[in-house]
């Protein structure tokens, strides 16, 4: 078992005569199936999640805590302690993605907790007073938007392009549909239910994050 | 009766106003109004989305090396690292994917000049024709498209690169016909063989497949 079975694609005539292509074709696999081999302890698993996820879990840490160096050690304890966990993740009871997102909220916080730890010992070698701060915890919002810009990557075009054109650049839907030589009504459409798609999503990861 | 969830979504991105009588309803039901609020902060955050990194490829053989050491050696534990090396490759091949999307600046600033150039041609039966061309944007590669003549028909116009493996290919978005587009590359993704050009029409039929009817394609040179 590789990971070329993972990822493997039909063979199928030449490209001369285009074959119904995906972009799971391209080295996708779903995010079901990479949970299925994470579980069974595969390491295609293992490097197919790596490949799903490791930006989503990067750019958390790198958002939340605001240094390279340290989000890149987060990624690597996330995925350590992730596979090392693999036996209580249930790929019938929960997704994958979600649970490593929860996860890496646990690493981001043992980090700021270090991080508090080591200002409080050079504040005592100063003044032997309150350290009593509160402990910082992970920004709900950062999470949230982080998992958003996620999902939007993923979405299926033309309505990646369409919700990328309104939230990162902030066009209105009617320079959209002049800039893509789409009907009005169509960018609408597509905002709408990317809207309620981004939402799903953020419902399924916080949901997952409540249960740990 | 509850309010449409689309039609929720709509009061929360295009910021019109619920007419009297969904008002009412939305003043009495926790449910429908809750809703709505969700998919507002939804839409407020969308608006201020983080770009997407990716960890340096140094992380995932840090990952491996210590799981390698400290991984139960046994028939089915074993790691073996060459599978994971080769995994980690198209990994951040691919992994590089993830951020892809059309950059659309489809505007008609200055551009860098194109030195790559290709043409488009029409595959057999169809009409049009166009160019595509590598440009280095701050040290990754992104690709100039521009393209007329392409037969009108319902539906949208989407730029591909296939490999010239001819088993694998990337959507890189959606191209405007009039205007043209400049659209990400994955890093990596030419030198891996996703040469190939091709813009395809594609119905609004929500399928994420090929349309099979490609218009125009040309080869980029290795």
């Amino acid at each position: 078992m590789t990971g070329a079975a993972l990822w493997r694609v039909s063979a199928g005539p030449a490209w001369v005569t285009v074959r119904a292509v995906t972009s799971k074709d391209a080295g996708d696999p779903t995010a079901a199936e990479i949970a299925t081999a994470f579980a069974e302890g595969r390491d295609a698993g293992l490097s197919a999640a790596y490949r799903r996820w490791s930006g989503l879990v990067f750019t958390l840490a790198l958002r939340s805590l605001g240094s390279r160096a340290d989000a890149e050690d987060v990624t690597q304890q996330v995925f350590v302690a992730a596979w090392r966990g693999r036996g209580t993740f249930d790929p019938d009871h929960g997704d994958l993605g979600a649970w490593i997102t929860g996860i890496t909220r646990h690493c981001i916080a043992d980090r700021f907790a270090v991080r508090q730890r080591d200002v409080r010992k050079a504040e005592a070698a100063v003044r032997l007073a309150d350290g009593g701060a509160a402990p910082q915890v992970v920004d709900e919002a950062v999470v949230d938007r982080v998992v958003i810009a996620d999902e939007l990557a993923r979405i299926d075009d033309p309505r990646r392009t369409i919700l990328r054109l309104a939230f990162y650049e902030d066009r209105t839907h009617p320079q959209i549909a002049e800039q893509l030589g789409l009907p009005l009504g169509t960018v609408k459409s597509h905002i709408r239910r990317g809207l309620l798609q981004l939402r799903d999503r953020l419902r399924e990861v916080s949901g997952d994050d409540a249960r740990r | 009766m509850h309010v449409d969830e689309e039609q929720l979504a709509r009061w929360a991105v295009e910021g019109d106003a619920p007419d009297p009588a969904a008002a009412d309803h939305l003043r009495s039901c926790d449910r429908c109004q809750a809703e709505l609020d969700e998919l507002r902060r939804v839409s407020d955050l969308a608006h201020s989305l983080p770009s997407m990194e990716q960890p340096s490829d140094e992380v995932w053989t840090r990952i491996t090396g210590e799981l390698d050491s400290t991984e139960q050696v046994g028939p089915e534990r074993r790691f073996r690292s060459r599978t994971l090396a080769a995994a980690a490759a198209v990994a951040a091949v691919a992994g590089a994917g993830i951020g892809v999307g059309a950059t659309l600046v489809a505007t008609d600033e200055e551009t860098p000049a194109t030195p790559t150039a290709i043409r488009l041609e029409p595959l057999a039966g169809k009409s049009g024709t166009g160019s595509a061309g590598i440009v280095q944007v701050s040290g990754a590669e992104e690709l100039k498209v521009s393209a007329s003549g392409l037969a009108a028909g319902p539906g949208f116009y989407e730029v591909w690169l296939i490999n010239t493996d001819g088993k694998r290919m990337v959507s890189l978005g959606v191209l405007n016909p009039q205007a043209g587009g400049t659209f990400q590359i994955p890093t990596g993704a030419t030198a891996q063989g996703y040469r190939i050009v091709d813009i395809s029409l594609e119905p609004e039929d929500g399928n994420p497949e090929h349309s099979h009817d490609s218009l125009i394609r040309g080869t980029l040179p290795s």
